[in-house]
């Protein structure tokens, strides 16, 4: 029968046997390149990505900086400045056109349009608007983001059921009030889910613009080492983007949980 | 480190030009080791002069991105000398008796397709060569080019004399040829790299930067044909110092793997990989061809006319006969060279530990690296 449930322990054991099958995969594959060619770094054994992590970690020589310090600090910076510029426009235009009509009919065409737009088509073009310096890796992830969720936010504005809104206005809310109580209280747990979706290509903008430009951070690092046959460094360096993918993913879906219990029931 | 913008493999079915290949592809003489077809095709229509694969033949594949003295192998393609494809070949094919399987990529995912084993052979500077041959003893069977001018460090009126660029960044690749080109320049000029600052930025939006005259850029170190596309949009930057200054240390070459050499007919497509870029080179030179040639070569490479494509290759020096190749394997200064290279590579931490480099036959002059002139020399004793 499909979609019949499993229990829990049965869950995580076939959880724990898709990542000892990636580990063994992995395992296989690098001993297979090293019995071709023993010295080989593009696929580098457990051992070698020992020495990758600590060449990460370790004070370096020659800078005297610890890279993983400086790009954390400098993609950490450009994502969370990007994230939270993107987000904030984003809510604000989509409940503004959600509210407003005469909003939803100047924005809503350049939006959908926009929605379409790949960044990473157009880092030409951030570049030469934005410069190369933190303004462009911010603006390029706040613009990525922006038309997507600017849509969500609208979408959940314009779903909500007129009666509530009539509902609010009978027990005497002013605009503002059904605004922020009540509207937004019903879009916040779509807007996180929202952003839940725009994590990943968020740092897929930073990347490919560190890639080209940057001269600090997770892409510069990635593309440096990557031409240097280095990936000892560059395996870490993308768990690393996939830990906090996945820890990012985490938080809002447990922030979800926290603020909009009532969420979580009506989904059953 | 070179970088190009991507592009497809061209073709070229016009006759005229096919046929003109296919003579010049009878220029030079047949390999010491018998060809199993018997020798060079000689065919007017072009469709003739690439035969499907013999069976038993061997193939090697040489990765290579878009660069002036690289596209070489592209145009080679589009004159239908060689056939890129796997399973079919052209008449320098024929007369090695190997399928060149032509791989076009970016110049990064060439290193890395050639550090995974994932192709024989690669279109690298000797700089970016040292990295790959810690893991993958690599022979240098090929000098093609040396910048000679074609990298540049363009400047603004801000800058009157390179003391001036002392607190300002100059954006290029880092770790590439561009801030070698800059440190060499500087020592030359008894200047201290550490009053100085490189800052990594891609070439392309360097270039773009400063054409834009976006605030704080004001030096930037690319190469062409970034150098000439910006001297020619914006008036006001000049060339501050250039790779005129360090003549014959960034060398392009073609590199192969030792194993693969090894292999059957490993040499032969070395002096067929030889042959090629000096059929190329011949047109280029003559006038009836050349203004063609350097269309064929700069078509994808940028917009640049005819005229600024002649600049670009006498920027970038070809080695375009079997006699200036030699001269750059062989030389004595090669090697004075390749110390200085290793060096920088090494205080860069570009690569672990210095590659133990060597210059002549595999026995003579074992090395992780090597430089190895008997293919060419193998070349002309065939075309005497």
């Amino acid at each position: 029968m499909i979609r019949r449930p499993i229990s829990g322990q049965y869950a995580t054991v076939l959880s724990l046997i898709a990542i000892a099958l990636l580990i063994a995969g992995y395992t296989w594959l690098s001993h297979r390149q090293h019995q071709r060619n023993p010295d080989d770094t593009t696929i580098p054994s457990w051992k070698q990505l020992a020495g990758g992590v600590r060449q990460a970690v370790e004070v370096n020589k020659r800078s005297g900086e610890r890279w993983l310090v400086e790009d954390l600090k400098a993609s950490g910076f450009r994502l969370a400045c990007g994230l939270f510029s993107g987000i904030a426009a984003a809510v604000a235009l989509g409940m503004f056109m959600g509210c407003y009509t005469p909003a939803e009919a100047f924005f809503h065409p350049p939006l959908a349009l926009l929605a379409q737009s790949p960044p990473t088509a157009a880092l030409a073009v951030f570049f030469v608007l934005a410069g190369t310096g933190d303004p462009m890796f911010v603006s390029m992830i706040g613009f990525g983001i922006l038309p997507a969720l600017a849509m969500s936010v609208f979408l959940a504005v314009k779903e909500f059921p007129e009666e509530l809104q009539f509902k609010a206005y009978t027990l005497g809310a002013s605009h503002l009030e059904v605004i922020w109580s009540v509207l937004f209280q019903h879009v916040l747990p779509k807007l996180l889910d929202a952003i839940r979706l725009c994590i990943g290509p968020a740092m897929v903008y930073l990347i490919a613009a560190e890639m080209v430009v940057g001269d600090v951070g997770f892409g510069y690092r990635i593309r440096l080492q990557s031409k240097l046959l280095n990936m000892s460094v560059v395996y870490p360096y993308l768990a690393l983007l996939a830990g906090f993918g996945f820890f990012a993913d985490w938080g809002l879906r447990w922030l979800r949980r926290t603020w909009c219990p009532w969420f979580e029931g009506h989904r059953g | 480190m070179k970088h190009k913008p991507f592009i497809q493999t061209r073709r070229w079915n016009h006759p005229i030009v096919a046929a003109a290949a296919c003579t010049l592809a009878l220029v030079g003489c047949g390999p010491k080791e018998a060809a199993p077809s018997g020798g060079t095709p000689s065919a007017a229509n072009p469709a003739d002069a690439v035969i499907a694969t013999p069976p038993g033949t061997p193939t090697f594949s040489l990765a290579w991105s878009e660069y002036p003295s690289w596209s070489v192998f592209g145009v080679a393609h589009a004159f239908k000398l060689v056939d890129g494809a796997k399973g079919k070949m052209g008449p320098v094919e024929q007369k090695w008796s190997v399928d060149i399987e032509l791989k076009e990529a970016e110049y990064d995912p060439c290193l890395q397709m050639y550090g995974a084993g994932n192709c024989d052979a690669v279109c690298i500077t000797t700089m970016d060569a040292l990295n790959p041959a810690l893991s993958r003893p690599s022979v240098v069977i090929l000098p093609t080019s040396t910048s000679f001018g074609a990298d540049a460090l363009l400047v603004t009126d801000a800058i009157k004399s390179v003391q001036d660029l002392k607190g300002r960044k100059v954006y290029g690749l880092g770790k590439s040829v561009s801030e070698y080109c800059f440190v060499r320049n500087l020592e030359a000029m008894g200047e201290r790299e550490k009053d100085y600052n490189f800052s990594n930025m891609d070439p392309g939006a360097a270039a773009v930067a400063l054409q834009q005259k976006q605030p704080g850029i004001d030096a930037i170190l690319v190469w062409n044909p970034f150098v000439l596309e910006t001297l020619n949009k914006r008036k006001d930057v000049r060339v501050l110092f250039d790779s005129t200054k360090i003549p014959g240390e960034i060398v392009d070459t073609v590199t192969m793997a030792q194993a693969s050499l090894e292999k059957s007919g490993g040499a032969n497509f070395a002096c067929a990989i030889a042959d090629t870029f000096y059929i190329v080179n011949k047109r280029m030179e003559d006038p009836a061809t050349r203004n063609d040639t350097l269309i064929a070569l700069g078509e994808k490479f940028s917009h640049l006319d005819v005229e600024s494509m002649k600049k670009v290759v006498d920027q970038t020096r070809f080695y375009s006969t079997p006699k200036s190749g030699l001269e750059v394997l062989n030389a004595a200064g090669t090697k004075e060279t390749m110390k200085k290279v290793v060096e920088f590579c090494v205080a860069k931490e570009i690569t672990s530990k210095a590659p133990t480099i060597g210059y002549g036959n595999s026995s003579s002059a074992p090395g992780a690296l090597r430089f190895d002139p008997s293919f060419i020399q193998r070349l002309i004793n065939d075309t005497k």
